[in-house]
């Protein structure tokens, strides 16, 4: 993109001026594609967790064992969040070593506490992601559920558009709608707010990319918002324990 | 009791897979559970293991109420559907098993059921590549893993060849001798009565009888009588007195009796109606004949 924008009738002649924006938009593609990327595979990881050992019976040689139901949950979602943030730290660090490769003003700029907080955040969305999949991995079967999930993935990006849209038209019930669908898929929040961290006065490129993908977010998110996911996250991690707890193994 | 349920029950919706299930079994037995598929009895043995919750009823399994996580330390479990970790070896199985039960001396416990089960050897390769009847030892071996005093096999010869019969077979004979109480659930009814002390029969979610092997073996005789010139009216006369007298194909009779003392009279009134006598045989029911009259009568009668 950096070479292509340069050499396009539009921008001939905008030289220096354009490539700063270049660049927010080449940082934020590399962030929002890979936290998709993530964001996928984790779905993938949990949507089959329980529900697919409860298909295949295996999961009967385990539960006969002296271990409470709620070890094997929280045991499940251990694992899994080692091996979803594992992942993304990889692709995180990735991101920053092929930005400061090639010298991308957005990432030789970033200080410490913000690559710090951006990566705790980048963390944070496989996170959340695998909380709620793993409510649907005892509630439904593995393809059922990695569909169920990707579409409610899918719905939170909507959701951010619709809010941004919302304030663009300066529409009440627009913003109000957006900010529901966040509620319910509270991941573009999460994902939208380690973008401002890591690539923070970037608006338009912001804007420009939305209309592109499909995506987006309307304001910074408040502090009660991280506080209603972590009440999301530990509410359906709740309800998974729950719901297996008093679930019969057939 | 090792094990003791009172009406215990569970439906699905509108259909009742156990009903009013009671149980007592003597530790240091090995207690059959027959009955037709779908009876009921694996998600009997379910809720004994605590994996399926009764909608009403309890019970209680090595003095604990069901559902106790305690009791399952003392436990072993081979699943109808035995499915394990494919990409794990024998031993990485073994040993992620002993882990769930917490077993301290892991290595000496593993060693043991490897040889227990004829997996010496085995154990190295990957569960995936084993034989149906490999992966149903290295089950079993995941079963007997905490030295149980109560262990629950559910149709733990399926995939065995008759070698593998016989393995399991001694097996349980051993685990009797060394006063672990078995819960056996299999089809194979010659194997049931051979290494069974007591058994119940279950047909469509109920029990329709429990009784010790010896008392129920003993308590008919079953008589095949090989004869020339048996009339019909004389088969009919013979029927009233006899309702079991049936006819096969090679023209011989069977006829179950409830004594040996029964025998002469019959013989002699055959006779003296001018039939003439080859053969009297008397044999012991089998287990499959007495299966086949308690659920057969059941079915007919439901």
């Amino acid at each position: 993109m950096l070479n292509y924008f340069p050499n396009t009738s539009v921008t001939h002649g905008m030289g220096n001026q354009f490539k700063p924006f270049a660049i927010q938009m080449v940082t934020k593609m590399g962030f929002q594609f890979s936290a998709m990327l993530i964001a996928l595979l984790t779905i993938m990881l949990g949507s089959g967790a329980i529900a697919s050992e409860l298909e295949s019976g295996l999961i009967q040689g385990i539960l006969s064992r002296p271990i409470q139901r709620y070890q094997y949950i929280l045991g499940k979602l251990g694992g899994l969040v080692i091996l979803a943030c594992t992942y993304a730290t990889l692709l995180f660090s990735l991101i920053l070593v092929i930005g400061a490769f090639f010298g991308l003003s957005t990432i030789t700029s970033l200080t410490f506490s913000q690559i710090i907080t951006g990566w705790l955040l980048y963390l944070l969305l496989p996170v959340a992601v695998l909380c709620l999949t793993l409510f649907g991995s005892v509630s439904l079967k593995a393809v059922s559920n990695g569909i169920l999930m990707i579409f409610i993935y899918i719905l939170g990006n909507v959701g951010g558009m619709v809010e941004m849209i919302g304030q663009y038209v300066s529409n009440n019930s627009v913003i109000g709608t957006g900010i529901f669908i966040s509620l319910i898929s509270p991941f573009q929040t999460i994902y939208s707010t380690m973008e401002r961290v890591m690539v923070p006065n970037s608006e338009l490129a912001a804007s420009a990319m939305s209309a592109a993908s499909l995506s987006g977010s309307g304001k910074p998110a408040s502090l009660w918002m991280f506080v209603y996911i972590a009440i999301y996250m530990l509410g359906f991690v709740m309800l998974a324990i729950r719901k297996f707890s008093s679930k019969d193994i057939t | 009791m090792i094990i003791e349920t009172h009406a215990l029950t569970k439906k699905y919706g509108n259909k009742t897979a156990c009903d009013q299930i009671g149980l007592s079994v003597e530790a240091g037995q090995v207690y059959g559970f027959l009955g037709r598929n779908g009876a009921g009895k694996s998600t009997c043995i379910k809720m004994l293991t605590g994996l399926v919750f009764p909608t009403s009823g309890s019970g209680t399994v090595l003095g604990k109420p069901l559902g106790d996580v305690s009791a399952r330390e003392k436990m072993g479990y081979l699943p109808e559907l035995f499915r394990y970790q494919d990409w794990m070896t024998g031993l990485d199985l073994l040993s992620f098993h002993a882990q769930l039960f917490k077993l301290k001396n892991k290595k000496d416990q593993i060693s043991r059921v490897l040889k227990l089960v004829g997996l010496v050897g085995q154990e190295n390769y990957k569960v995936g590549s084993y034989s149906k009847g490999m992966q149903q030892r290295i089950g079993l071996a995941c079963a007997l893993l905490p030295n149980p005093q109560l262990i629950f096999l559910d149709e733990p010869t399926s995939a065995l060849d008759p070698f593998g019969r016989k393995d399991v077979r001694d097996i349980i004979v051993s685990l009797k001798d060394e006063g672990t109480t078995v819960f056996l659930n299999s089809h194979l009814l010659s194997e049931v009565e051979a290494v069974c002390d007591s058994v119940t029969f279950i047909h469509k979610g109920k029990v329709v009888k429990s009784a010790r092997m010896d008392e129920l073996l003993m308590t008919k005789i079953l008589l095949t009588i090989r004869a020339n010139g048996l009339t019909e009216e004389l088969f009919a006369k013979m029927n009233k007195q006899h309702e079991s007298l049936q006819k096969l194909a090679d023209g011989s009779l069977t006829v179950s009796l409830n004594d040996y003392e029964e025998i002469p009279a019959l013989a002699s009134s055959l006779v003296s109606n001018g039939v003439t006598l080859y053969e009297l045989t008397p044999h012991r029911e089998t287990l499959e004949t007495v299966f086949m009259q308690i659920v057969g009568e059941e079915g007919q009668s439901s």
